[in-house]
């Protein structure tokens, strides 16, 4: 997935933008032919905080157990505003090159809900957090989605029906969970750049440490503006579809109600105004309410909350410890390291996979990602500055096909926790300073996966017996001996050539391909020890000696 | 679970069968001995179950708790039916200061239905009655005048004056202190927008709502106020230490005993023609007891006065439309079950339900016209006009003040600029005396006039003490009438200074 960030260093605060949406130039989609597919998003992403937005709840997985007595709207409460939230928000708006306000306030939006406590939700609707910004979409042609705005506002309990005793139970965990709606300006033309902006958005948002963006949990949901209209005539009117929970449903809802508009405009009626929703049993748009039916929400200022103000100087803070963004890993990882595009790509998915620590924070192990873990095994040079650094090439493909190879077939994923980046340095040093073969490596790392202790792989290779067979004058030239009870390699190859007399007769009667049976007999008797290679010069010179 | 079990007993009931007894202090004797007739307490504390701590400024000091404040060993019901066996799970932090200065909190007050009424009526507990009766009246105490106590914070009013306690929490939106404390012949004070923390405090209108003090001199209203006027980081609105120095280092120097250089302002919008006669004599006589002091009397005019009662009720009705939406039978408070229909809306029915049981007819009626304002075709006619009007009358006063209202103040003010500002503004609390209970005309428009001088303050979010304008309460020969002094933002000190020498002034 790429995302095309411009920096943040600069035309943060630009205040000219272009009019992308007039720019772009129709494009014909062989699904609806004729027509032109007008969308907008609005994402609603929970902020990784510990805190709820105005309240400090206490701690429980368990249903309201998550909750303060202001969660619950209980008499004489106060909001009081989570800075870490803003903060998060802040790192958001700044990927996003949105404008941050200076001033920003909070209102109540009414309504009557059993999962909204206080009969109103404490949200932004006068003046938001931050305003205008772009996302870029990853296709070859580079898509700008602008941002419309950024607001805060409290999440809602979670009502959850029990259909057999027809009753709903409300859970108030997440009542009150910091929420940012990030509302895009109508600049999609299909359900695929749809899916491509909430994708690019989910990953930026994980990038900054802002949220999970966690879709299946609901930690991110969408609600899609769409309309159809004629290319070159004004835009249909649109129709709302409310809280899509999965990329694949908000593809399939767009393209069902882009059918039904059509067939609408088809039959030359017009498309009313409508909020509409997604049924997961039929895959299709259902009428929620018609535009007379839109509730009032009475909008009013919160009181109690005041005006948020955020100095140039915060959000330079902000800035200057937010962590890095997609795009920019990607491009340092491929200068620095050489790495070919595709395994950066690898590295970044599986990178993407951490998981997210609440409020933004740094450091801590379960922060580490893929990114790091490799960074870490190229820079740290172990044994001293003498040793060469170890080969990008050779790091990343121990991590992707041994380690994530051996942990998928064991059904695990990736963590950074799981062998400590020093240990697989370790390996790789033994493997590629012939200490060990690169069989008696991969066993190795199986069996650290299987056997969880405190030994280090190389007291590991030691135990096992995985060090590699040398030849008598690599003995001899070492100065070292062999672990005791260890043959050398030349004595081996001997015993071999003995035991398969006529493979030998075979070979120097000129059939050089039984050269490999024996090798192979020789492998086997070292269960892996010995590189092959090294197994082959030394049977060759003993029998062309011969 | 709270229990939902509807006791029609009237709480005030159980004082009279228990009795007085020898360890109880006077205040608790009195309560036991009074309440019956007046229903200022609706819920008395156990002595034994008083948790105030050993040692502090108010060490065994009395104190009624006004209803809407949250308490943890007592009930908070806000006088309705809403709340009637609501017991919140947590103290106020003024609940929480008073009883770590060792104050006996004695029970909980008598108000109208969430702090809504001028005159005590609207309670689910009854009306509270005017403890005050004529000296030349002939009937026994018990049976004196029915009179209102003032509202909403009648009961507190009504525990001071009756001596149940030494002093009592209110809380003031639009002159719930200050009016009860004028009808009862008490001294009442509402602080600074911001001073007292408003956590634990249940919500009538957010931007107005202030908790105060409630006794019979000023000295008492002060040494109960210097120790809840701190700041609260659990109170968004609470002012820091910052703001709060630097508007008292803005507030003229007062000398211990003089008024000295003191000037005095006097609205003229402030003598409506709804004014009673009886309200001139005792502003008169307040205003002599300043000059005798040595302060100045100068004649001001705050022209936005005659909008602000209308803008007043607009914004606090909206904003307690929001702040009374909470209440649906859901988490906690009354829940009206309703039979199950096929379509599907049991819950907007249960609120229905609830909410049409639960409130009384003057919160329905509020919380309506609030709803009103709000609506989208409506919001720039009502509440942004309203919001206009109430910037009106900020600036009104601020013109006429010699100080700044440091809250909005972008850079400090040249010194000495306005000579002819004022430092105070002294006008009648109220425009009448108490009225009688079964009065009709207080089902109307009436009932909210006798706030029209004290919301102007409210708005401004101003500090107004209403002082008692006899010199002895008992030697009165007619109903009681307070005296309203106001100062500029972050001035109480000031203000509870003057209303001090004024109290001694009169009385000697």
């Amino acid at each position: 997935m790429v995302l095309c960030l411009r920096s943040c260093s600069h035309g943060l605060f630009s205040t000219s933008r272009r009019c992308f949406s007039s720019v772009r130039s129709h494009q014909e989609d062989k699904r609806w032919p004729g027509w032109q597919i007008i969308i907008g998003i609005e994402v609603h992403a929970q902020i990784k905080s510990r805190r709820k937005l105005f309240s400090v709840p206490l701690t429980g997985n368990l249903p309201n157990t998550c909750v303060s007595p202001f969660d619950a709207a209980f008499p004489g409460t106060l909001p009081r505003l989570n800075v870490q939230c803003v903060a998060l928000a802040t790192r958001v708006a700044l990927a996003l090159n949105s404008n941050i306000q200076s001033r920003s306030t909070f209102d109540r939006k009414h309504y009557f809900y059993p999962d909204l406590p206080a009969g109103y939700q404490i949200t932004q609707h006068y003046s938001p957090f931050a305003i205008g910004g772009r996302l870029v979409l990853p296709t070859e042609a580079a898509v700008p989605v602008r941002i419309k705005q950024i607001q805060l506002e409290q999440d809602t309990a979670k009502s959850i029906f029990d259909p057999r005793r027809r009753e709903t139970l409300i859970d108030l965990n997440r009542a009150g969970m910091g929420l940012m709606e990030i509302v895009s300006e109508p600049d999609m033309r299909s359900p695929e750049e749809a899916a491509l902006y909430v994708r690019s958005l989910q990953s930026l948002l994980r990038a900054v440490g802002a949220s999970d963006g966690n879709m299946e949990q609901g930690s991110l949901r969408c609600d899609v503006n769409v309309s159809v209209n004629r290319p070159g005539l004004p835009p249909g009117t649109r129709c709302e579809i409310k809280n899509l929970n999965s990329v694949k449903f908000m593809m399939s809802a767009l393209s069902s109600e882009i059918r039904r508009h059509i067939d609408i405009l088809d039959s030359s009626s017009s498309v009313p105004q409508e909020t509409r929703g997604f049924s997961e049993q039929t895959f299709e748009t259902f009428k929620l309410r018609s535009k007379e039916d839109a509730p009032d929400y009475r909008y009013m200022p919160d009181m109690n909350l005041g005006t948020l103000h955020i100095t140039e100087t915060q959000i330079q803070n902000i800035r200057e410890t937010m962590p890095e963004l997609p795009d920019i890993t990607r491009s340092r990882l491929q200068k620095q390291y050489s790495l070919h595009p595709r395994d950066v790509e690898i590295l970044l998915a599986l990178d993407a996979e951490k998981d997210i620590p609440f409020d933004g924070e740094t450091g801590g192990p379960s922060s580490a990602g893929a990114v790091r873990y490799f960074e870490n095994i190229c820079q740290d040079h172990g044994q001293g500055a003498k040793e060469k650094p170890r080969d990008p090439k050779v790091v990343l493909n121990w991590i992707i096909h041994e380690l994530v190879g051996q942990l998928s077939a064991r059904h695990e994923t990736f963590t950074a926790q799981r062998v400590p980046s020093s240990w697989l340095a370790e390996l790789i040093d033994m493997v590629q300073g012939n200490i060990i073969t690169r069989t008696s490596g991969k066993s190795l790392l199986r069996h650290i996966l299987h056997n969880p202790s405190e030994e280090s792989p190389k007291q590991l290779a030691h135990k096992l017996d995985l060090i590699a067979l040398r030849t008598e004058d690599q003995v001899s030239s070492a100065g070292t001996a062999p672990p005791a009870g260890d043959m050398d390699l030349t004595a081996i190859c001997r015993a071999s050539i003995s035991q398969m007399p006529a493979e030998v007769v075979a070979y120097q009667a000129g059939n050089v391909n039984v050269l490999n049976k024996i090798v192979g007999h020789v492998m086997k008797t070292t269960r892996g020890r010995a590189n092959a290679l090294a197994v082959k010069t030394v049977l060759q010179a003993m029998l062309d000696g011969n | 679970m709270l229990s939902r079990c509807l006791s029609t007993t009237p709480i005030r009931r159980h004082a009279s069968t228990l009795g007085p007894k020898a360890t109880d202090s006077l205040w608790r004797q009195a309560i036991i001995r009074k309440n019956d007739s007046i229903n200022a307490i609706v819920h008395v504390a156990s002595e034994d179950a008083s948790e105030a701590l050993a040692n502090g400024p108010l060490q065994k000091v009395a104190i009624a708790v006004k209803d809407n404040i949250c308490t943890k060993s007592m009930p908070t019901t806000c006088s309705s039916a809403m709340l009637k066996d609501f017991r919140s799970p947590y103290d106020a932090t003024v609940v929480r200061l008073l009883k770590e200065a060792g104050a006996d909190l004695v029970g909980k007050t008598n108000l109208d239905e969430f702090g809504m009424g001028s005159l005590n009526t609207y309670s689910i507990h009854g009306p509270v009655v005017n403890p005050f009766q004529l000296p030349n009246e002939d009937s026994s105490w018990e049976s004196r005048e029915q009179r209102s106590a003032g509202g909403s914070s009648g009961g507190s009013a009504a525990a001071v004056a009756a001596d149940m306690c030494y002093a009592a929490l209110g809380t003031d939106t639009g002159g719930s202190i200050r009016l009860p404390a004028s009808y009862c012949g008490v001294t009442g004070f509402k602080p600074s927008y911001g001073l007292i923390s408003r956590y634990g405090v249940v919500s009538f209108a957010d931007s107005l709502d202030c908790v105060g003090v409630i006794a019979k001199t000023t000295k008492r209203v002060r040494a109960v106020a210097e120790v809840i006027m701190v700041p609260d980081a659990r109170d968004p609105t609470s002012a820091s230490h910052a703001l709060r120095s630097n508007a008292s280092s803005h507030s003229p120097r007062l000398s211990a005993t003089r008024l000295d250089g003191l000037r005095v302002g006097v609205p003229a919008e402030y003598f409506p023609s709804e004014l009673a006669t009886s309200v001139i004599t005792p502003t008169r006589r307040v205003l002599s007891a300043f000059q005798s002091l040595g302060a100045t009397i100068v004649s001001v005019s705050l022209p936005s006065t005659p909008y602000a009662l209308s803008a007043y009720y607009v914004i606090a009705c909206a904003e307690a439309s929001s702040n009374l939406a909470r209440y649906d039978g859901v988490e906690y408070g009354l829940n009206v079950t309703v039979q199950r229909t096929r379509s599907g809306d049991t819950a907007m029915r249960s609120y229905a339900a609830t909410r049409t049981q639960g409130f009384g007819p003057e919160v329905r009626k509020r919380i309506l016209l609030g709803t009103y304002a709000l609506r989208a075709d409506a919001f720039d006619n009502y509440f942004q006009q309203a919001l206009r009007v109430r910037q009106l009358v900020r600036d009104d006063f601020n013109k006429t003040f010699r100080s700044p209202d440091v809250r909005f103040m972008v850079s400090p003010p040249a010194p000495a600029a306005d000579q002819h500002g004022v430092d105070i503004i002294v006008h009648p609390t109220a425009i009448q005396p108490a009225p009688l209970i079964d009065d009709n005309t207080k089902q109307g428009l009436d009932a909210y006039v006798q706030d029209v001088l004290t919301v102007p303050a409210s708005l401004a979010g101003l500090p107004a003490l209403s002082i008692r304008s006899e010199s002895s309460i008992r030697d009165s020969h007619e109903w009681p009438i307070g005296v309203t002094i106001v100062g500029q933002w972050g001035s109480d000190d000031m203000v509870l200074r003057v209303g001090e020498m004024v109290d001694m002034s009169l009385r000697s």
